[in-house]
C-alpha cells in the first residue's frame, strides 16, 4: 500500500485535489458558491502543499548531490500493448521541481484572485469547474514521466481553455476565440501527435528518463533518416520538428499565434492563469524537458545545429521581436499583454534553440510569476475601471457620455493614486518584464539569455543561429521596455482622460468599508505576493562571477544552475561571465524605458491625443502603424487562405459535390441502369415473349375470319363451287385417263 | 338413224341452259326449273345411252324412271320449302335467303 | 457463479436468441386485452426487461471470459446442415466478447430513449429486438453460413425500423440502406457458398488454416487459377464488409440511413452495425486471405485515409445536426480501416514468410501491427459508445425542438445547462480528447499505421482529418450551444417544451458517459482482452 514516509508516493497526489474537486463542482456543488469556492481553494492549497513538500525534498537531495540526485519515479501499467505494458507514473527531478514551485503558486494565487474576481458572476461555479480541471491537468503535465501522460494533460488544458476563453458565451466573439484556439492549437496537436507516436514506435517507450539517458538510442535515432522526407531529415530531426510544431501552436509562437490575443475575451484570471502561467508555458515546459532528444545529433554550443534546434531558435527569434513590434502598437490593456507573453515565449524557444537550456527553463519560471502578476493587475485596473463607469453613469445622472471601453488604455490615465496596491503591483511586474537591471527577476533570467547568446554569437563564437538570436532578442527587449513603460505611463501616469479613470477605484470616503473598494482583499492579496517573488525570484539565477551580487547571492555558483542542469545526463556547460553582454542587457532595459517614460510619461497624453508612436511612424508611411496595430493582417490572410477555403470545401465540394453528386450520382446512375434494365426485360417480355404467344392464335384467327367468307349462305354460290369442283376433278381425271390411256 | 352425238349434244345444251338457270335466275322456283331441266338432260343422256349401247338390258330405262321419280319428289319437297319460305319471309328470291352463312 | 440449469454450457445460445424469444412474446403481447396506452406502456417495459436480461447475460459472459487464456471460449458446436458443411458453431474470443458487451450495453439505452415512440410500440420493440438477435448471431458465430444468415437478419429489422418511424426521407433512405448493404451480401453469399463447398465445411476455425493453403489441383481450381479464384472471393468479402463498415467510396448509404432512422434506430446503426462490417475484417478477411489482404492493404489504408479525411470535412459542411454526426461515424470508422489495413499489411507479410522485410524489421512490423489491430479494436468500441451518445443527444433535442437544421439553434447552454454539459462531454469524447475513450484507441491506431512504413505518410495526412474533427465537433457545439438563445427559443423553452434533459434521457446516456471516462482513464479494463486475442493472432 502507500507507504506515507516514502515520498516517492506525494508526486502522484499532487493532480489529484483539483481533479476531484473539478468533478465534485460539475457533479455536486455547482448550486453552491461557498462549497464551489471552498473545494477549488482547499484542493488548490492542498496541491500547493504537496508541492512544496516534493520540492523541498528535491532540493534536499540536490544539496548532498551536486548533479541534482537521482529523480523520484514511480510507475503503474495502463495500457497492454502486445507482450509488453505501457506504463505511466510520476517523475521529479530538478526540472519538475522547479516548475512545482511556480505552477502551484502561480495557480493558488490566481484562484484566490478569482475568488474575488468571478463574486458577481452568475456562472462562477462553472467557472471554479474548469479552472480546477485544468488545474489538475496542468499539474499531471509537470509531474507526469512520459509523453503520453504529458500530451493528456496538454490536451485536455487545451479543452479548459476552450471552455474557458468561451466563457462568457452568450457573445459572440467569446466563443469565436474559444473555437479558435482550440482549432489552432489542434493544427499543432495532431502533428505532434506523429511525433509522438514516431518516438513511441522507434523507442518503445515514451518515458523520459529511458529514452534521455540513452545516449546510444538517442545517437541511432539521429543517423537513422525518417520514415517520411527520410532523405531530407533524421528520425530524431522529424521527431523534433514535430514536437518542436506542437509549442509552435501551444505557446502561440508564429505562425500559430493569432489565437492568444484573441483569447483574451476570457475572463481575466483565465488569461492569467493559462495564458501566462500555465497552458502556454506548458508549450516550453515540453521543450525544455524534451530537448536531449531535441539536440540529438547537435551540439549548440560547439556550433552544430539540427533542424529542431535551428526551427526553434529562427522561429522563437522572429516571434519575439515580431509580437513586440505589434504591441506596440495596441491599445487594449489586455492585448498587449498578451503579445508581451508571445513574444517573452519566443524568448525563451529561442534560447533553446541555441543550446541555452537553464536559461530557457530560469525564464519561464519568472515569466510564469511575473506574467500572472501582470494579468491579474490589469485585471483589477478593469474591474476599477469598471466601477469608474458605473459611478461616472450614477455621477452625471442622465448625461450621455459616449460608451468607452474599459479595457482601453486611452481611456485610463492617473489611475496611480486611485488604485495604489494595484499601481505597485503593476509596476513591479512591469519592470520585471522590461528587465529592470538587478531588481527585477526579469532581468536575470533575461540577461542569461543574452549572455549566452552573446557568447555563442556576436560575443566570440559567431554561431549563425545565436548571432540572430542575439540580435533580435536585444532588439525585442528593447521593445519590450518600451511599450512596457508605454503601457504603466498611459494606465497609471499622468491625468485621467476619461469620467470612468476619474473615478476610477472609487472610494466613498464616508464609507471606508472593503465593499466599497473597486478591488476586494481576494484580488489585492495574490498580488502582493507576487509582486515581491516578481522582485527576489531573480536572486537564485545570478551569476557567481557577478560583481558583488554574485558573492551574496551564488557563492557555490549559480544555484538555479546547478539545480536544473542535473536533469540531463550531462551537466550544461556554464557560460563564462562577460561585461558586454550585462551592459546590453542594461542599455536595452534602460534604454526602452527611458524611450517610454520619455514619449508618454514626460508629457502624459490628453485625451483624444493621438499616439506619438503613431505620430512617428505616420512620418515614414501611414501604413506602418495599421499594419502593426492591424497584427500584420495574418487573420484576415489564414481567414482568406485557409478557414473559407476549408468550409467551402467541406460545405460545397466534399459534401454537396463529391458525396451527393459524384459518390451518389454513381449509386442513382446504377438504380436508373438497373431500372432501364429492368423495364427493358418487361417490354421484352410483352412485345416479343407474349407477342409470339398472342401472335399465333390471332392469326389463326385472322386466317378464319378471311377464309369463312367462303360461307356466304348464298345456295347458288355453293352451287357453283360444287360444279367447278366437278368439273376441276373431272377435267383431272379426264387428263389422267388421256394420260394413262 | 339420228346418230348417238345429236343426243348428246341436245342433252349436253339442255344441262347447260339448265346449270345456267341453277345459276343465273333469282326466283327460287325458276332454279328449281333449272334443277328438273338439268334431271331431264341427265334423263336423255341416259336413254341415249341405252338405246345405242345396250338396248338389250333394262338397266337405263330402269334409272331414267328412278331419276323421274326423284325428280318429282324432289320438286314436291323443294316447292313447299319455297312456299314455307315465302310464307316466313315474303321473298322467293334465292339470294334472301342467306341465314345460313358464316 | 454459474447459472442455473445447465445453460452455462448453452450461453451463447441463449445470448442470441433470448432477444428474439422477446420478440415474440412483445407480438404476443399484442393480443392481450388493454387499453391502447397500457399496450405501450406494457411493450417499453417488457422490451426494456429483456434487454436488460441481455446485458446481464453479457456482462456474465464478458465477466467470465478468461482473459488471460484468450483463444475461443464458450465454444458451442451442434450439426445443423450436414449436406453444406455447415454447423451451429459458436464461441467467442476477445474481439466478439468486447462487441457482445457492447451491443448488450447500447440495447437497453436505445430502448429506454424509444419510450419516446408513439406509434405501434409492440411492432417496433419487437423488431428491435429482433434486430439484436441478429447482432449478437454476427458476433458469436463460427460458422460461415451462420455468421451470413444472422448477417442478412440484422437487415431486415433496420429497414422497418427506418421505413416506418423515420424522418421525412425515410422511404429513399432505408431503401438506399437495404438494397446497398443487400448487394454487397450478394457477392459475400457467394464467396461464402465457393469456400464452404470446397473445404467441405462451413467452420471458420478449420477455414482459417484450410483455405489460405488452399491450391485447388496444382493451381488451377474450376477451370481458372487459384489464385484467381480467391482474389475473386476475397473482393466480394471485401466489398461486403467495405460497405458496412463503411469505406469511402462505400459509404452514401450511411448519412442519408443514419439521419432518418429513428433515435435509437440510429444508436444501434452507428454503435453496432457498422462493426459487424469491421468485425468481418478481422475475423474473415484477413485470417482467410491474408496474401490478398496484404496485397490490397495499401488500397484499404488509402480509402481509410480518405475517409477520415473525406468524413470529416463532409460532416464539417453539414447543417443538419445529425448528419453531421452521421459523417462523424465515417471519420471515425475511417481509424477502424486504417488499423486494419496496417495488420493486414504485416499479417500478410508475415503469413507469407517476411514479405522482404528483414527479421527485425518484421517483429517491429508485427507489434505495430499488434497496436493498430488494438487500436482498431478499441475504436470500435469507443466509436460505439461517443456514437451512440452523441445520437442519443442529437434524438433528445430533436424530440423537443422538431428541427435538426443548425442553423435555427443558438444559445441553449443557456436554457438547457446540464443537456449543454453532457453535449459537450460527450463530444469531447467523439473528439477524441485525451482523458476519454476515443483518445486511446486513436492514439493506438495511429501508433501502429505510422509505424508500418508503408503508411507513414497516409497516417500523417489522416491527421488533417484528425484537425476537421475538432473543426465539426467545435461547429456543433458552436451552433447549438453557444451564443444568445433567441425570443423564440426563450418563449418555446417556457411555454412549448422545456429544452433541458429529461431524467429519462439521462439516465440513458449516464452509462456512456461513464465508460468513455472509464476506458478513457484505465483501458485495461477492457484492453488485455482484445490485446490477448490480437497478439495470439500475430502469433505472439
Amino acid at each position: 500500500m502507500i507507504d506515507w514516509t516514502n515520498a516517492n508516493f506525494l508526486p502522484w497526489l499532487i493532480p489529484v485535489p483539483p481533479l476531484i474537486a473539478s468533478a465534485l463542482i460539475f457533479l455536486l456543488f455547482n448550486r453552491s458558491w461557498f462549497l464551489t469556492t471552498l473545494t477549488a481553494l482547499a484542493a488548490t492549497i492542498l496541491s500547493w502543499g504537496m508541492s512544496l513538500a516534493v520540492l523541498l525534498r528535491a532540493l534536499g537531495l540536490a544539496f548532498g548531490d551536486p548533479l541534482g540526485g537521482s529523480a523520484f519515479s514511480s510507475q503503474i501499467a495502463w495500457m497492454d500493448t502486445g507482450t509488453t505494458q505501457f506504463n505511466i507514473g510520476v517523475l521529479v527531478d530538478p526540472l519538475t521541481a522547479v516548475m512545482l514551485f511556480m505552477v502551484p503558486l502561480a495557480i493558488s494565487m490566481i484562484m484566490i484572485y478569482s475568488v474575488g474576481y468571478m463574486a458577481n458572476d452568475p456562472r462562477r461555479e462553472r467557472f471554479f469547474g474548469y479552472m480546477a480541471l485544468f488545474a489538475g491537468a496542468m499539474l499531471t503535465l509537470v509531474v507526469a514521466d512520459n509523453l503520453l501522460l504529458l500530451f493528456i494533460g496538454w490536451e485536455v488544458m487545451g479543452f479548459c481553455s476552450y471552455s474557458l476563453i468561451g466563457f462568457w458565451f452568450e457573445k459572440e466573439s467569446a466563443h469565436k476565440a474559444g473555437v479558435k484556439a482550440f482549432m489552432t492549437t489542434r493544427v499543432a496537436d495532431v502533428i505532434m501527435l506523429i511525433g509522438i507516436v514516431y518516438l513511441f514506435a522507434q523507442a518503445g517507450t515514451l518515458n523520459f528518463r529511458d529514452i534521455f539517458f540513452n545516449h546510444e538510442f538517442l545517437a541511432e535515432l539521429a543517423s537513422t533518416p525518417a520514415l517520411i522526407f527520410g532523405g531530407a531529415i533524421s528520425a530524431a530531426g522529424l521527431i523534433g520538428v514535430f514536437l518542436v510544431i506542437g509549442t509552435v501552436g501551444k505557446s502561440a509562437q508564429f505562425p500559430l499565434h493569432v489565437w492568444l490575443p484573441d483569447a483574451m475575451e476570457g475572463p481575466t484570471p483565465v488569461s492569467a492563469m493559462i495564458h501566462a502561467a500555465a497552458m502556454v508555458s506548458a508549450g516550453i515546459y515540453m521543450i525544455i524537458r524534451m530537448y536531449p532528444l531535441l539536440a540529438a545529433g547537435a551540439d549548440p554550443h560547439h556550433g552544430i545545429y539540427n533542424a529542431p534546434l535551428m526551427l526553434m531558435a529562427y522561429v522563437g527569434a522572429f516571434t519575439a521581436l515580431f509580437a513586440a513590434i505589434i504591441a506596440v502598437a495596441q491599445n487594449d490593456i489586455k492585448r498587449i499583454l498578451a503579445y508581451s507573453t508571445i513574444s517573452q515565449l519566443g524568448f525563451m524557444m529561442a534560447a533553446l534553440g541555441i543550446g541555452a537550456y537553464v536559461a530557457a527553463a530560469f525564464h519561464l519560471i519568472t515569466h510564469g510569476i511575473f506574467k500572472a502578476l501582470l494579468f491579474m493587475s490589469s485585471g483589477a485596473v478593469i474591474h476599477a475601471m469598471e466601477h469608474g463607469e458605473h459611478h461616472a453613469h450614477a455621477e452625471h445622472h442622465g448625461e450621455h457620455a459616449a460608451p468607452i471601453d474599459v479595457q482601453d488604455i486611452r481611456s485610463m490615465g492617473g489611475l496611480r493614486q486611485r488604485i495604489p496596491v494595484t499601481w505597485w503591483a503593476f509596476l513591479a511586474g512591469g519592470m520585471a518584464l522590461a528587465g529592470f537591471p538587478l531588481i527585477t527577476a526579469g532581468f536575470w533570467s533575461k540577461d542569461e539569455i543574452l549572455a549566452e547568446a552573446w557568447h555563442l554569437g556576436v560575443g566570440g563564437e559567431w554561431f549563425g543561429p545565436a548571432v540572430f538570436v542575439f540580435i533580435l532578442l536585444a532588439v525585442a527587449a528593447f521593445l519590450t521596455a518600451f511599450y512596457t513603460t508605454r503601457q504603466l505611463a498611459m494606465v497609471f501616469g499622468g491625468q485621467p482622460r476619461t469620467a470612468a479613470a476619474e473615478h476610477a477605484g472609487f472610494v466613498d470616503p464616508e464609507h471606508p468599508t472593503p465593499a466599497a473598494q473597486a478591488i476586494s482583499g481576494f484580488m489585492q492579496g495574490p498580488l502582493l505576493v507576487l509582486a515581491v517573488f516578481a522582485v527576489i525570484a531573480g536572486f537564485v539565477g545570478v551569476h557567481p562571477d557577478f560583481p558583488l551580487l554574485g558573492a551574496i547571492f551564488s557563492p557555490y555558483g549559480n544555484p538555479f544552475h546547478n539545480f536544473v542542469t542535473g536533469t540531463l545526463a550531462e551537466e550544461m556547460p556554464k557560460v563564462a561571465f562577460n561585461w558586454l553582454p550585462v551592459l546590453i542587457s542594461f542599455l536595452v532595459a534602460l534604454g526602452g524605458i527611458w524611450a517610454g517614460w520619455m514619449v508618454y510619461w514626460r508629457r502624459p497624453l490628453a485625451a483624444g491625443q493621438e499616439d506619438p508612436t503613431k505620430v512617428a511612424l505616420d512620418r515614414v508611411s501611414p501604413a506602418l502603424y495599421t499594419a502593426m496595430q492591424r497584427k500584420f493582417y495574418l487573420d484576415e490572410l489564414y481567414n482568406a487562405a485557409f478557414v473559407r477555403p476549408a468550409q467551402w470545401i467541406s460545405d460545397v465540394l466534399v459534401a454537396q459535390i463529391v458525396d451527393r453528386g459524384i459518390i451518389d450520382g454513381v449509386l442513382h446512375f446504377i438504380a436508373r441502369a438497373a431500372t432501364v434494365i429492368g423495364e427493358t426485360f418487361k417490354r421484352f417480355n410483352r412485345v416479343v415473349i407474349d407477342g409470339v404467344g398472342d401472335g399465333i392464335p390471332s392469326g389463326i384467327a385472322r386466317f378464319g375470319g378471311w377464309f369463312r367468307q367462303l360461307q356466304s349462305g348464298q345456295v347458288q354460290q355453293y352451287l357453283l363451287m360444287a360444279l367447278l369442283s366437278a368439273l376441276v376433278i373431272g377435267m383431272v381425271v379426264f387428263v389422267r385417263l388421256i394420260g394413262r390411256g | 338413224m339420228v346418230p348417238l352425238w345429236m343426243y348428246l349434244v341436245v342433252a349436253a345444251a339442255l344441262f347447260c341452259l339448265g346449270v345456267f338457270t341453277v345459276l343465273a335466275r333469282r326466283n327460287a322456283v325458276a332454279i328449281l326449273m333449272g334443277v328438273e331441266l338439268m334431271l331431264n338432260a341427265v334423263n336423255i343422256n341416259l336413254v341415249a345411252f341405252w338405246r345405242f349401247v345396250t338396248p338389250a338390258t333394262m338397266m337405263g330405262q330402269a334409272f331414267v324412271v328412278f331419276v323421274f321419280v326423284v325428280a318429282a319428289a324432289e320438286a314436291a319437297v323443294g316447292l313447299a320449302l319455297i312456299i314455307a319460305i315465302y310464307r316466313r319471309r315474303q321473298s322467293v328470291v334465292a339470294d334472301d335467303a342467306n341465314l345460313l352463312k358464316w | 457463479m454459474t447459472l442455473p440449469f445447465n445453460l452455462d454450457t448453452s450461453l451463447l445460445t441463449l445470448i442470441i436468441f433470448l432477444p428474439a424469444a422477446g420478440s415474440v412474446l412483445l407480438l404476443l403481447m399484442m393480443t392481450l386485452p388493454m387499453s391502447a396506452e397500457g399496450h405501450k406502456v406494457a411493450a417499453r417495459w417488457a422490451a426494456l426487461g429483456v434487454s436488460l436480461l441481455e446485458l446481464l447475460l453479457a456482462v456474465y459472459l464478458f465477466a467470465n471470459y478468461d482473459q488471460a487464456a484468450g483463444g475461443f471460449q464458450f465454444e458451442e458446436s451442434a450439426p445443423w446442415f450436414a449436406l453444406l458443411g455447415s454447423s451451429w458453431h459458436l464461441g467467442v474470443d476477445g474481439l466478439s466478447v468486447m462487441l457482445i458487451l457492447l451491443t448488450g450495453i447500447l440495447a437497453p439505452l436505445a430502448i429506454l430513449i424509444s419510450f419516446e415512440i408513439e406509434d405501434r410500440v409492440n411492432l417496433y420493440m419487437a423488431l428491435f429486438l429482433f434486430l439484436e438477435t441478429g447482432l449478437m448471431g454476427v458476433f458469436a458465430s463460427l460458422d460461415l453460413l451462420i455468421f451470413f444468415v444472422f448477417w442478412e437478419i440484422g437487415l431486415v429489422p433496420m429497414y422497418f425500423l427506418i421505413n416506418i418511424w423515420g424522418s421525412q426521407n425515410r422511404v429513399y433512405a432505408s431503401v438506399k440502406f437495404f438494397l446497398y448493404t443487400m448487394a454487397g451480401s450478394l457477392g459475400l453469399l457467394l464467396s461464402i457458398q465457393l469456400i464452404g463447398l470446397t473445404a467441405g465445411t462451413m467452420d471458420i476455425t478449420q477455414l482459417m488454416t484450410f483455405w489460405p493453403a488452399f491450391q485447388g489441383d496444382g493451381g488451377t481450381f474450376l477451370g481458372i487459377g487459384v489464385e484467381t479464384v480467391k482474389n475473386l472471393a476475397f473482393l466480394a468479402f471485401f466489398l461486403a464488409f467495405a460497405i458496412k463498415v463503411p469505406i469511402w467510396p462505400f459509404h452514401t448509404w450511411l448519412p442519408d440511413a443514419h439521419t432518418e432512422a429513428p433515435t435509437a434506430g440510429s444508436m444501434i446503426l452507428a454503435g453496432v452495425l457498422l462493426k459487424l462490417g469491421a468485425y468481418g475484417f478481422l475475423r474473415l478477411v484477413i485470417p482467410l486471405f491474408p496474401v490478398q489482404a496484404a496485397t490490397f492493404s495499401g488500397v484499404i489504408a488509402f480509402l481509410g485515409m480518405a475517409g477520415i479525411i473525406l468524413g470529416a470535412l463532409a460532416a464539417y459542411g453539414q447543417n443538419d445536426f445529425k448528419r453531421l454526426v452521421a459523417y462523424s461515424s465515417v471519420n471515425h470508422m475511417g481509424f477502424v480501416v486504417l488499423g486494419v489495413a496496417a495488420a493486414a499489411y504485416v499479417y500478410g507479410a508475415a503469413y507469407t514468410g517476411g514479405g522482404g522485410m528483414s527479421p527485425e524489421e518484421l517483429e517491429s512490423a508485427r507489434q505495430s501491427a499488434v497496436l493498430a489491430m488494438n487500436g482498431a479494436a478499441m475504436q470500435m468500441f469507443a466509436h460505439g459508445l461517443s456514437s451512440a451518445g452523441m445520437f442519443l443527444l442529437v434524438g433528445a433535442l430533436y424530440h423537443k425542438i422538431h428541427t435538426r437544421d443548425l442553423r435555427q439553434m443558438g444559445g441553449f447552454w443557456v436554457l438547457a445547462p446540464v443537456y449543454g454539459g453532457i453535449l459537450i462531454f460527450t463530444s469531447m469524447g467523439s473528439l477524441g480528447l485525451p482523458g476519454l475513450a476515443g483518445f486511446v484507441s486513436e492514439f493506438l491506431v495511429v501508433r501502429g499505421a505510422f509505424a508500418v512504413p508503408a503508411f507513414s505518410l497516409m497516417t500523417l495526412l489522416s491527421m488533417i482529418g484528425l484537425l476537421f474533427t475538432g473543426a465539426y465537433i467545435l461547429k456543433a457545439i458552436q451552433k447549438v450551444l453557444h451564443g444568445k438563445p433567441s425570443q423564440e427559443w426563450v418563449d418555446y423553452n417556457r411555454q412549448h417544451h422545456r429544452l433541458e434533459i429529461t431524467w429519462r434521457e439521462g439516465i440513458a446516456i449516464a452509462p456512456l458517459l461513464a465508460l468513455m471516462l472509464l476506458t478513457g482513464l484505465l483501458p485495461n479494463w477492457i484492453l488485455p482482452m482484445i490485446n490477448t486475442t490480437v497478439t495470439r493472432l500475430f502469433g505472439g
